[in-house]
């Protein structure tokens, strides 16, 4: 028996050890350097986590194709080094302090803001620079960082983008706005970000309520939010909280004529499979789509980048795909004005890098944040994202308003 | 008023749900005295059965749930008889680490093999629903409701009138004496567990029907279940049933009165009021805090 308890032991010690390989020590050799990232493999954000991954190695893939990073006389390759954080803030953190052990000073970020924001601090601490893909929370910029720079545009953009589009686009326009937000970081500074926007058009924001992060019940805010009547929906919510929102609404009645609008969801493919056609109408925002404008030399343009990932993952890339590559594109640009690997060198040209890439403009402010880059806001069509918003030669027209739940 | 009434049906229909999720947790704590980490993985397990038979063969979701619980009463059954025996005389410890364990191995086995992906199991009419006055009943969770009631019922029957019941029961009494009287305990063991098993796995298919699943829901229906067997009582089915509605009417009326974020904290504040006035849970019976336990 005793036998029998130890051996289940061991396996459990070993189960939970997976994922700590430490492995020798690395950095920089002479043809390749090591960029490392703690990334939500498994746990709550295994999802985004793994579309974020998809866009390093994207990313991996063309710079070593092209022979790598011209870093003085010779070509670095870049060898990339995932770390599972769990889905936790605080294993990110660790892995972190455990890559600069290792010698690993240049970063991407992790998925989410709260892991990008736990990883942010030591790597300040340590010296080493990371280039933030999925971090947005304005937040994480209001610490006086000076290693972490983040390519996409900051959390509270993404509402605000939604409620500026549908001033401009919609006829005619909602004068009732309820807003359903998570109630964690990035969420919160999303919808504060959204209300004041709505408030400035001159909108009545009849109701803000929080529901928990990642929760598929969201019933009691639609429930309250119901007798207010509101022309439009607006939440800032993850990919569950988002899907529940509409589904729950069709259970509910909760019909608004102008329909919904999402902050990160829509924009993922599994909001139209799990969906149907309640997906359709719904805005959301979008770091990125195949129709922004703008070129560089390792990608080429938006569409030439969806080509390739389409090429070699065998579907569309979606923003979380774009944005991570587009982190790593930075710190290969970085190394590129640097002419050198060393963390202080590219650190600086990070600070003074002005690009235009397959992403958009990346240029960052004194905090570290992308404010060049707008946030676009697509909807859904016909079962596919479409960019509606800013108006440019790839926006489709806006669909308003709305058909309800039942009569599609 | 419309607010109020909206709530409570909705928390209602929510309520029953919770109760399926929970009644074979119950069951299985009950009768075996195992704290069984990997139910939430069993009950999404349930739901990728049942996505997979819709997705592939376009098999309806209650038909589907009919054969997830039968694949997981199999797996079930095999898990206590092969694995859990081992640990049946060892400490609660050991137990609890062994189903955690387990829930790991199938979390993270369908996160490698069918990706971290959010899914719903789409059907014409789960979303839709008919209104009384201002309030919508939607037609899903009115038949995840339905049929919450009548497989606890189905299960009460089993337990309380066959042979093999009432061998479970027995067994879930004194095991010791049970063994005296024949009763095979390893066999009726994982009978409990496999029943426990299906009733995850058919709560999973509704689930994927109404919601939206992933692996990492997994967690969070252990946890529900584990507040819905403890404010029902152990080992009482009827108790799941009463404990999930409980839990899913004042979920539902603090969602409408206080912070929607609170609704954890609330799930814990009902289960604490309810140990402190009767800490054999709504429908237990002090019985089973006597139980023996005999080797």
């Amino acid at each position: 028996m005793r036998g029998r308890v130890g051996v289940l032991v061991a396996v459990l010690l070993l189960t939970t050890a997976c994922g700590k390989s430490s492995g020798k020590a690395a950095g920089s050799t002479k043809d390749s350097v090591t960029i490392g990232a703690a990334l939500s493999l498994t746990g709550s954000l295994s999802r985004e986590g793994g579309l974020t991954r998809e866009g390093y190695d994207q990313c991996a893939e063309v710079v070593n194709a092209k022979g790598g990073v011209p870093v003085g006389s010779r070509k670095v390759k870049l060898e990339m080094r995932y770390q599972d954080d769990q889905s936790t803030p605080d294993v990110a953190s660790r892995l972190v302090e455990q890559m600069n052990s290792a010698g690993i000073k240049l970063l991407l970020g992790p998925y989410g803001s709260a892991s990008t924001e736990a990883a942010a601090a030591v790597v300040e601490k340590n010296g080493q620079v990371m280039a933030d893909s999925a971090g947005a929370d304005d937040k994480i910029f209001a610490k006086g960082y000076r290693t972490t720079f983040a390519v996409l545009s900051p959390a509270s953009r993404y509402l605000s983008a939604i409620v500026q589009a549908v001033v401009e686009l919609a006829q005619p326009k909602p004068a009732r706005v309820a807003i359903v937000s998570a109630d964690d970081g990035f969420s919160k500074t999303a919808a504060e970000g959204g209300r004041d926007e709505a408030r400035r058009q001159g909108m009545d924001v009849v109701a803000v309520e929080y529901v928990p992060n990642g929760t598929t019940d969201v019933s009691s805010a639609l429930t309250k939010i119901r007798p207010l009547r509101p022309d439009l929906v607006l939440g800032s919510v993850h990919l569950a909280e988002g899907v529940a929102i509409v589904k729950q609404s069709q259970e509910l009645g909760v019909n608004p004529a102008g329909g919904f609008g999402e902050t990160v969801a829509p924009a993922t493919p599994d909001f139209v499979r799990t969906l149907g056609k309640g997906a359709e109408y719904v805005l959301g925002s979008a770091q990125w789509t195949p129709d922004v404008s703008g070129r560089d030399d390792w990608f080429g343009t938006a569409s030439d980048y969806a080509a390739g990932f389409r090429g070699r993952f065998g579907r569309d890339a979606v923003y979380h795909n774009a944005e991570a590559s587009a982190a790593c594109l930075a710190l290969v640009m970085a190394m590129d004005r640097a002419d050198s690997v060393d963390p202080k060198k590219v650190r600086d040209a990070l600070a003074g890098l002005d690009a235009d890439t397959f992403f958009g403009p990346i240029r960052f402010d004194e905090t570290g944040k992308n404010t060049a880059k707008p946030v676009y806001v697509i909807q859904i069509q016909d079962g596919k994202v479409v960019t509606v918003w800013p108006k440019g030669p790839g926006a489709q027209p806006l669909r308003w308003p709305t058909v309800p739940f039942d009569k599609r | 008023m419309e607010r109020f009434a909206q709530s409570t049906v909705y928390g209602l229909l929510q309520g029953g749900l919770y109760g399926l999720v929970g009644v074979g947790f119950s069951l299985v704590w009950g009768v075996t005295n195992i704290v069984n980490l990997a139910h939430g993985a069993l009950v999404v397990a349930g739901a990728y059965i049942a996505w997979e038979l819709n997705a592939t063969f376009g098999l309806d979701p209650l038909l589907g749930m009919v054969v997830a619980g039968l694949v997981l009463f199999g797996m079930g059954y095999a898990v206590q008889r092969g694995l859990i025996n081992l640990v049946m005389n060892a400490p609660i410890f050991m137990t609890l680490l062994l189903t955690f364990g387990l829930e790991l191995v199938v979390v993270n086995g369908l996160v490698s093999t069918l990706t971290g992906d959010y899914r719903s199991i789409p059907t014409g009419y789960a979303s839709r629903g008919f209104a009384i006055g201002e309030v919508r009943v939607p037609y899903g969770r009115l038949v995840g409701f339905g049929l919450a009631v009548v497989l606890t019922v189905a299960l009460a029957a089993f337990v309380g009138r066959t042979r093999t019941g009432r061998a479970i029961r027995a067994t879930g009494m004194d095991r010791g004496a049970a063994r005296l009287m024949g009763v095979p305990v390893a066999h009726v063991y994982a009978v409990t567990f496999g029943l426990a098993a299906a009733l995850a796995g058919a709560a999973g298919a509704v689930i994927g029907t109404v919601t939206t699943f992933s692996p990492a829901a997994a967690g969070g229906f252990t946890l529900r279940s584990f507040v819905v067997a403890v404010l029902g009582g152990l080992g009482n089915m009827w108790g799941a049933l009463a404990g999930g509605v409980l839990l899913g009417v004042v979920e539902a009326w603090g969602g409408q009165y206080l912070s929607g974020t609170l609704v954890n904290a609330i799930a814990f504040a009902v289960l604490v009021a309810v140990l402190v006035v009767r800490p054999s849970g709504l429908l237990g019976r002090p019985f089973y805090e006597a139980r023996v336990e005999a080797g």
